[in-house]
């Protein structure tokens, strides 16, 4: 069987969308629809943060890739998804077309970015302790474990101030590497919670249609319905990602082999990790 | 140091890493392995640790001894060479 996987949104712009039909095609969408221009990442009106530019271009290479592979006629049985790489997710399954896909990832970044405006937030991203040594940590900190990639791949999302002391204390405790990004909101932690009246109205404009091929979660692992993905939307941004839970139940429903669609390979690395602890 | 271990190294990243269609006659041995070199990452560089311990016996204690470490596929080979005195 061949899962499709979708990333989320990337730490940083890895590339242009390439200059072919789809890719003209996409930045087109993009630039009409949530009016950002993927050649120069220049908003093309009032627009929103750097970070939501980021997540428009994960989408838009997600959904590049997806063309592509429609037009190699790849079999997918199976689709998955990591954090923000839901929206793409939907296109691969059916749920949305690709514009209306855009849209909400814009929608919901915009609204995610208005958290920013109010305290400085930041992700970090340590690799090398394990769950046991940096739930503790994250503790102490007053920071949240927010994806749970492997058992020594973790990000955590919380206030800069304590992401980054977080991130050295976890240097100093032994970790391979911890390193902080500022983002708009502590995504995948209950603080999304202050805004999620305005996140559940924006989920709530949108017709989602059953998904053709099986979408697995990434919180339970489970297939969405159709009457699931509204909610999941939203739930998704204050609960962890548990992509090493998600993996392990993808091989285990019959998956064999794994294409990233998306900027990166990050969770191909991931996947990796997690075979080769498997003895695979 | 040898040629030999310089190899070896090579063909422990390709291992390791699982990249298809490299061979080590594809890796220069000063090129850095992250950003404009191999284009590794963190992640790799934890499976690099990882499969150093497995395959010499050689381990990376701390974040900053990784960072000397991995600057090239040479100062991993000589790191393994010193230790493994």
């Amino acid at each position: 069987m061949n899962c499709l996987m979708f990333p989320g949104q990337p730490l940083a712009f890895a590339g242009k969308l390439p200059q072919d039909e789809d890719g003209a095609a996409i930045a087109e969408m993009v630039a009409q629809r949530v009016f950002l221009d993927l050649d120069t990442l220049a908003w093309l009106g009032e627009g929103s943060t750097e970070q939501v530019k980021l997540q428009l271009y994960g989408a838009a290479m997600s959904l590049y890739r997806l063309r592509k592979l429609r037009q190699e006629a790849v079999i997918v049985d199976l689709v998955a998804e990591h954090s923000m790489g839901i929206y793409p997710a939907l296109v691969a399954s059916g749920v949305l077309p690709e514009g209306e896909v855009l849209e909400l990832t814009f929608r919901t970044g915009v609204c995610l970015a208005r958290l920013g405006k109010v305290k400085e937030y930041a992700l970090a991203c340590v690799v090398g302790l394990s769950e046991g040594v940096l739930a503790p940590l994250s503790a102490t900190y007053g920071v949240y474990m927010a994806n749970y990639n492997t058992s020594r791949h973790f990000l955590l999302a919380g206030e800069r101030s304590r992401i980054e002391q977080l991130a050295a204390a976890a240097l100093a405790g032994g970790a391979f590497s911890a390193q902080s990004y500022p983002c708009d909101a502590p995504l995948h932690t209950p603080l999304i919670a202050e805004i999620a009246g305005q996140l559940r109205q924006i989920v709530a404009d949108y017709s989602y249609a059953a998904p053709r091929v099986p979408l697995i979660n990434h919180i339970d692992q489970r297939p969405l319905a159709a009457g699931d993905i509204a909610e999941f939307l939203l739930r998704e941004l204050t609960l962890p990602v548990y992509w090493e839970r998600t993996y392990l139940a993808l091989r285990e429903a019959g998956a064999i082999t794994f294409i990233e669609a998306g900027a990166g390979e990050a969770l191909k690395k991931y996947n990796r990790w997690i075979d080769s602890e498997a003895g695979r | 140091m040898t040629e030999e271990m310089i190899g070896k190294v090579k063909q422990m990243i390709i291992g390791s890493l699982r990249i298809e269609g490299m061979t080590p006659a594809d890796i220069d041995s000063d090129a850095p392995l992250f950003g404009a070199g191999l284009g590794l990452d963190s992640i790799d560089a934890l499976q690099l640790v990882v499969a150093m311990e497995k395959e010499f016996g050689v381990v990376v204690p701390d974040a900053a001894t990784g960072t000397t470490v991995f600057q090239s596929v040479r100062t991993m080979a000589a790191y393994i060479m010193e230790q493994k005195k």
